[in-house]
Order: C-alpha cells, then sequence, then structure tokens
C-alpha cells in the first residue's frame, strides 16, 4: 500500500506544483476530475501510461528507476521500539503551522525554565 | 529558533531560493522531536546570494560560538567566498547550507522536497524519505534515534494513506434480511 500511497502524494504535489486544481488537471489530462481526485485520495492504481500521461499535463516527467530494496537496519529497529508513536500520531493531526509553534513554544519553555535556574542558583 | 515564522516571512518577501531540511523539516512531517535551529539549503546563484543577505541583515548575523568582534561582515562577498554557514541571529540559530552530504546543492534537493504551507507561506520541505535519507548519509550515531523516530512517521503515514478496506461480508453484522433466516 505504500507505493500507492506514493503515487497519491506525487500526483497531488506535481499538481500543486503546477498551481492547478483537480478538475484543470483532469481536463488536460484528458481525464475526469474524480479520476485524479481518487488518484489523490490513494483510492486507485493507475498505471504507469495513466500516472505519465497525468504528470504530464502538471509539466512534469515520470522517469521509472530499479533499485535494490533497502534492507532493515538492526540497529535503527532496535531504536524504533522506543519511538512513543501516540505523540507522532498526534502530531499527524495537526496542521504544520501548529507543529512549528508547539517547537517555538517549547523552545521558549525551555528557556524559561534556564533563566529560573540561574536566577535560583545566584539567591543560593 | 524562536523566530521561524519572522524568518520564513523575511526569506519569502525576498524570494530566496531555499528547502528547509533538518529538525524543521522533521518537526513539519510530524516528528515530536524539539529542534533549536534551522536548516536550509541555499541556491548559490549570484541573485539568490544578495536576496539571502538582504533578508537576514535585519537579524544581524554572526558566526555561532566565535568570540565577539571578529572581522564577520555579513556581506554578498562572504557569502559568495563561504559554502555553508552556522549563523546565530537575534530571532536564532540558523545553518545555511550550499551543500550537504548526500544531498548536493539546492538544485539537486528541489526534486526531493515538496512545498508546505508554513505560517502562510509556501514553503519548501525535504520530502520525508530524502529526510532520512540526508540522516543516514551524515552518518552521525546521535542521529540513530533520530531516523527511527522518522521511520516510525514514515509508517504512520503511510498506514493512514492506506484506504480502509471494506470489512469481509462474514464479519459485517448481519443485514434483516440475513438474520431474518437466520
Amino acid at each position: 500500500m505504500r507505493e500507492l500511497a506514493t503515487v497519491a502524494s506525487v500526483v497531488r504535489e506535481a499538481r500543486k506544483r503546477a498551481g492547478l486544481s483537480q478538475r484543470a488537471l483532469a481536463e488536460r489530462a484528458r481525464t475526469a476530475q474524480s479520476v485524479i481526485g481518487r488518484i489523490e485520495a490513494g483510492l486507485s492504481s493507475p498505471s504507469i501510461e495513466t500516472l505519465a500521461r497525468v504528470l504530464d499535463a502538471a509539466g512534469f516527467e515520470l522517469k521509472v528507476e530499479l533499485s535494490p530494496k533497502a534492507r532493515p537496519d538492526p540497529v535503527i529497529e532496535a531504536y524504533k521500539h522506543d519511538v512513543d508513536r501516540t505523540l507522532l500520531r498526534a502530531n499527524l493531526g495537526k496542521s504544520v503551522d501548529e507543529r512549528l509553534r508547539v517547537n517555538v513554544e517549547m523552545l521558549l519553555f525551555g528557556n524559561e525554565l534556564r533563566r529560573a535556574m540561574r536566577i535560583a542558583e545566584q539567591a543560593e | 529558533m524562536i523566530g521561524l515564522e519572522r524568518l520564513l516571512e523575511a526569506f519569502a518577501d525576498a524570494g530566496v531560493e531555499f528547502i528547509v531540511i533538518g529538525g524543521i523539516a522533521a518537526r513539519a512531517h510530524g516528528s515530536a522531536r524539539i529542534t533549536q535551529d534551522v536548516d536550509v539549503v541555499y541556491a548559490r546563484s549570484d541573485m539568490n546570494i544578495g536576496r539571502l543577505v538582504s533578508a537576514l541583515a535585519p537579524f544581524t548575523p554572526y558566526v555561532r560560538g566565535a568570540p565577539p568582534g571578529l572581522p564577520f561582515a555579513w556581506s554578498i562577498a562572504t557569502v559568495t567566498a563561504g559554502l555553508n554557514f552556522t549563523l546565530t541571529t537575534t530571532i536564532g540559530d540558523i545553518d545555511l547550507l550550499g551543500e550537504v552530504a548526500g544531498g548536493g546543492r539546492y538544485e539537486d534537493l528541489v526534486a526531493h522536497s515538496v512545498s508546505l504551507d508554513a505560517f502562510g507561506h509556501p514553503t519548501l520541505v525535504v520530502g520525508l524519505a530524502w529526510l532520512i535519507h540526508l540522516k543516514r548519509a551524515a552518518g552521525r550515531p546521535k542521529d540513530f534515534e533520530v531516523i527511527a523516530e522518522l521511520e516510525a512517521l514514515q509508517e504512520e503515514i503511510a498506514l493512514l494513506s492506506t484506504p480502509r478496506s471494506r470489512p469481509d461480508a462474514a464479519d459485517r453484522p448481519p443485514t434483516r434480511s440475513r438474520r431474518a433466516r437466520a
């Protein structure tokens, strides 16, 4: 299913970069808006020919290459067990702005804590 | 960086060509890690260096960690003569990279970047797969945990993108007619 998700994101990205709506891209690619919508939603898996035509309509060329399958790195896999996925899922439910703002807020909080600690150390 | 929003605004207003990589790119994709500085890969064209210098000048960039009073001038000549800069500014720390290990220059990375809307500005951010690739290429042990988190993030995104399969007929609750027959 990861391939489907990748195709969906590639088509969406190509359309966004071309500044086209789904309908406009569909017209250029001589297909229906629903076809583009289903591809971008990951609900359909287009043939290579269709994908190439859609990307061409957005001004891009499809290139397909073979590369050896990456084998899982046992060190990384071991670290992965400790990843708190609940935080990731919560972040994925936020907008990009929200994700970035939390970073800023946490930095400010850290700065404030350091300032408070310095004051406390000076008072001792 | 405390002033990330102001930085993106300044870059957008000046038309700077740049790609966000590193921890802020990871945050933008959904990472839970907090990061101190902003890493950007900038285009090395004369025009873009001029825009970059103008955009950052109000924030008085200075070499990070260096003693005060060095003969460092934030200018087109300085950026043209150098490549990668680790800077501190009045709005926070920023790493300006003309080239990055495993990713090359701006022109090489563009194809592996996505445009995200950050604080109202379309911002090029390196794609998650390439962010992992860059972290691997850096080859630093401290990045192992980061790579693990980013790969887990990739898996979570793939799960979200997977269309929900229709439940098998046997798993569906019986309809009235099926209940009637039963």
